[in-house]
């Protein structure tokens, strides 16, 4: 294949959003044959930055080069042209349409000039399909709409659907978030490919073990401003870091492993749970204990959390405090203290349009009577935003004004006022920065003092390995593991993920 | 989990398949109390008088599909059939005639235009913006033609009447232009447009998806449909009547949902629409062949679609009642 050439470098970005200063000055350069990590804790502009590359938003200010030449993207159709191409962190694909469609939408391989070559369509998916293959489930087929696939799948289709355009520059925004660690591995085997070809690659994440394994520099975003860039060879973690939050002290990841207390009551049982996608599973959970559940994505520990809510139906027996229930509704779970913060905050957990005081309180009115106590529930809910550190600027700001970060506080807040007994997460530190997650940590360590049992899904092992007492590990619907103690490493975590019960993915020690 | 999985697919891309499972039933109904329902003359007949709706309610799948909705489709008609028989004359020649009907898709394509700037480019809600244009369409239409009345050349009126090409009825073929326009379309790039414009439109924003352009053009659709529309309304009359469309509106967009389209766009189609056209006209001869008494006669039609509209869903329910 012929080498690609390009260089962009963005010079002193501004965007404003209306009042809301979005980016105060971005530069970041990049060029063939090089990963470029973009770093900054949520809010800092790091997705503006991107849109503005890729022509989804206009700049302000500041000067966009690309192979030394100014240019100014009217829309992402003009960056594309150019060859700019993004892997979007809110997903691009329309949801009816099938995998073939959404990959190949605006540049479909045509006959007669007028009809869109469905034969030649499908041919080319398959091709770009077998790039993940052995990764991804066999209902992958190009033909099958996308909203039937789970969000690893649909990741990937959303990275092959920006390769399709065989672009010089991509960005991946967070496009490892979903995705297990054979496919993010399988992924990173193609970025070498791509920085092979010539291809420039700019690389966001949160997750700073890839961005060691990936990127040969990274950009460091705080507050909207460039901080810096830096040889990742010359760098260490800790730096990283501190250039992101910016203070002078950091104080490194505090992670405690509180035994529980032998005394603590059993506050969750459950015997033989099975669902759709769940096959027999056991466990308990004590007062005050932090109860990771960890696997693959998609192996059930989201159906787990929602049966156990009564959100699924499912068939087995539960005991909560001793007595059996068997919730047919979330209403009967969260009347008998038990909270759910969910996975995907934008669909499930906010009503983006509605104000915070209300996404607060929205499980919780019926304690205000009637008519409402408006004023006792602005002062609860102000009080859960404080103890939440809830940047905001009124509490009758409409939530979709929040940052990931706040957004996600406010997503756990409601469920904290109502001061559950049994907490269930799902994910929750997904797409969240390295500042509101240690907030976060803090958060779930005071609510196991209290005596709150949690019962705790990730997909980011260091997060299962630093604050769990247990890690149950899930695969295909069961418990294929139960690591404590000695047991709970990152070698045992990987292993017992996988089917074959192989090491074979990386251990980064 | 294999299976499930298969059955949401093919309801996913076969949207209508309830509507022809209704469409059949109305019809074995309306065949009972009208034994002469298949006989070329009446069948000619019926399919005839749902011609115009099936027209404009292809118009309107496009727009709803597109996530649109447009309640001016009706005055449009009007406006159109003003246009139509104040500018035509009795003895209009074949090149008069042409002139006539190009300028009536012209206002149509003006008509439908105002619409998709006002929601396209100024982004306003599609329900208020063509809920207001609906007032200037039909104020127009009385301006131009105060009262029932206009002309209509009669040879031109009779051949519409009676046409039955190779023996099929003018509204079949009609319907199978409108379906194979449809097939057509959805194979084009512009297919692909409309229905992610319609399913996720800031998703089709990043991917280079022209969407201000598609959701214009698919009010423009909707206004040279209701043209053609007209047209078919003022051969059927030989007349024309500035309100004639106003019961078109409401009908048109039943007929989408009940041709498995959903109102939030991004999915359905055009051959099924039609199929809803089909299903609403049946319901309507059912309710005049069932001697009715006329005061029930809305009440009642209104119930049978209710219960239509609703069927889909009370199907889903049902099924999820049982995995339960």
């Amino acid at each position: 294949m012929a080498k690609t050439n390009i260089s962009l470098s963005a010079q002193h970005i501004v965007k404003r959003y209306g009042g809301v200063l979005a980016l105060a000055d971005g530069s970041l350069a990049v060029e063939s044959g090089e990963v470029v990590a973009l770093l900054g804790a949520n809010g800092s502009g790091k997705s503006t930055l991107s849109k503005v590359i890729t022509g989804v938003v206009a700049p302000n200010k500041g000067e966009l080069l690309l192979d030394g030449q100014p240019v100014a993207f009217a829309s992402p159709q003009a960056a594309q042209s150019l060859g700019i191409t993004a892997v979007y962190q809110e997903l691009s694909l329309i949801p009816d349409m099938t995998v073939a469609e959404n990959i190949w939408l605006g540049h479909q391989p045509m006959k007669w000039r007028l009809v869109v070559d469905k034969q030649e369509m499908l041919a080319k998916t398959g091709e770009l399909l077998d790039l993940f293959a052995g990764t991804v489930q066999a209902s992958l087929q190009p033909e099958v709409p996308v909203s039937a696939l789970p969000p690893d799948e649909r990741q990937i289709v959303e990275i092959l659907k920006a390769l399709s355009l065989d672009p010089r520059l991509i960005i991946l925004d967070e496009a490892t978030a979903s995705l297990d660690s054979r496919q993010v591995g399988r992924l990173f085997d193609l970025v070498g490919d791509w920085q092979e070809q010539g291809k420039a690659i700019i690389f966001v994440s949160h997750r700073m073990e890839e961005i060691f394994r990936v990127a040969d520099r990274a950009v460091v975003l705080r507050n909207g401003r460039s901080v810096g860039s830096t040889s990742i060879g010359e760098t260490g973690e800790q730096e990283l870091v501190n250039m992101m939050v910016g203070e002078a002290t950091v104080v490194p990841r505090q992670l405690t492993h509180d035994p529980v207390a032998a005394g603590a009551a059993v506050r969750l049982k459950l015997e033989e749970i099975s669902a759709e996608t769940l096959h027999g599973v056991s466990l308990s959970v004590r007062d005050g204990e932090l109860l990771g559940i960890g696997g693959l994505q998609g192996q059930g520990q989201t159906d787990l959390l929602r049966a156990i809510f009564g959100d699924i139906p499912f068939t087995g027996e539960m005991t909560l405090s001793g007595d059996v229930v068997h919730f047919g509704h979330p209403r009967q779970a969260m009347a008998r203290d038990v909270a759910l913060v969910p996975g995907d905050r934008g669909s499930e957990g906010l009503l983006l349009i509605r104000s915070i005081l209300e996404n607060l309180q929205l499980p919780s009115w019926q304690r205000y009577g009637f008519p409402l106590e408006m004023e006792a529930a602005r002062a609860d809910a102000g009080r859960v935003a404080d103890d939440l550190r809830l940047v905001r600027s009124s509490l009758d700001a409409p939530a979709r004004s929040l940052s990931g970060g706040n957004a996600q506080k406010v997503v756990i807040g409601k469920w904290l006022l109502r001061a559950p007994r049994l907490l269930l997460l799902n994910d929750p530190t997904k797409g969240v920065d390295v500042h509101t997650k240690r907030e976060f940590y803090n958060l779930l360590a005071e609510l196991r003092r209290e005596g709150t049992a949690i019962l705790f899904y990730s997909s980011d092992d260091e997060e299962l390995l630093g604050l769990c007492d247990r890690v149950l590990v899930m695969l295909d619907g069961r418990i294929s593991a139960e690591l404590s103690g000695d047991n709970l490493t990152h070698a045992q975590l990987v292993a017992t993920s996988m089917s074959t019960g192989r090491a074979e993915a990386q251990d980064h020690s | 989990m294999n299976e499930r999985f298969q059955l949401k697919y093919v309801s996913l891309r076969q949207p209508y398949l309830f509507a022809l499972l209704l469409m059949v039933v109305a019809a074995l109904v309306n065949l009972v109390l009208q034994p002469n329902l298949l006989e070329l003359r009446v069948l000619n007949g019926n399919l005839r008088s749902f011609l115009p709706l099936m027209i404009v309610t292809a118009g309107q799948a496009i727009v709803i599909m597109g996530s649109g909705i447009d309640l001016s489709v009706g005055a449009m008609v009007s406006l159109v059939t003003a246009v139509l028989v104040t500018q035509m004359s009795l003895d209009a020649s074949a090149g008069q005639i042409l002139l006539v009907i190009l300028l009536a898709c012209g206002v149509g394509m003006a008509a439908g235009g105002l619409n998709g700037f006002g929601v396209a480019w100024l982004r306003l809600p599609p329900i208020v913006t063509t809920y207001a244009t609906s007032f200037i369409f039909s104020g127009l239409a009385l301006w131009i033609l105060p009262r029932p009345g206009g002309n209509m050349p009669e040879t031109f009126a009779r051949w519409y009447r009676q046409a039955t090409p190779l023996g099929i009825p003018l509204g079949i073929w009609v319907a199978a232009v409108l379906v194979l326009l449809w097939y057509l379309l959805r194979k084009t790039k512009y297919g692909s447009y409309l229905f992610a414009v319609g399913g996720k439109p800031d998703a089709a924003y990043a991917t280079a998806v022209p969407v201000t352009r598609v959701l214009f053009s698919t009010y423009v659709i909707a206004g040279l449909m209701s043209a053609f529309a007209a047209l078919a309304l003022t051969l059927g009359t030989s007349s024309g009547d500035p309100r004639i469309g106003a019961a078109m509106t409401l009908d048109s967009i039943v007929a989408v949902v009940l041709g498995g389209t959903r109102l939030s766009g991004g999915q359905g189609g055009v051959a099924g629409s039609i199929l809803g056209v089909i299903i609403l006209g049946l319901i309507r001869n059912i309710i005049s062949f069932a001697n009715v008494p006329s005061w029930y006669q809305t009440l009642v039609d209104a119930l049978i679609i209710l219960i239509a509209l609703a069927g889909p869903g009370l199907v889903q329910l049902i099924r999820r009642r049982r995995v339960a």
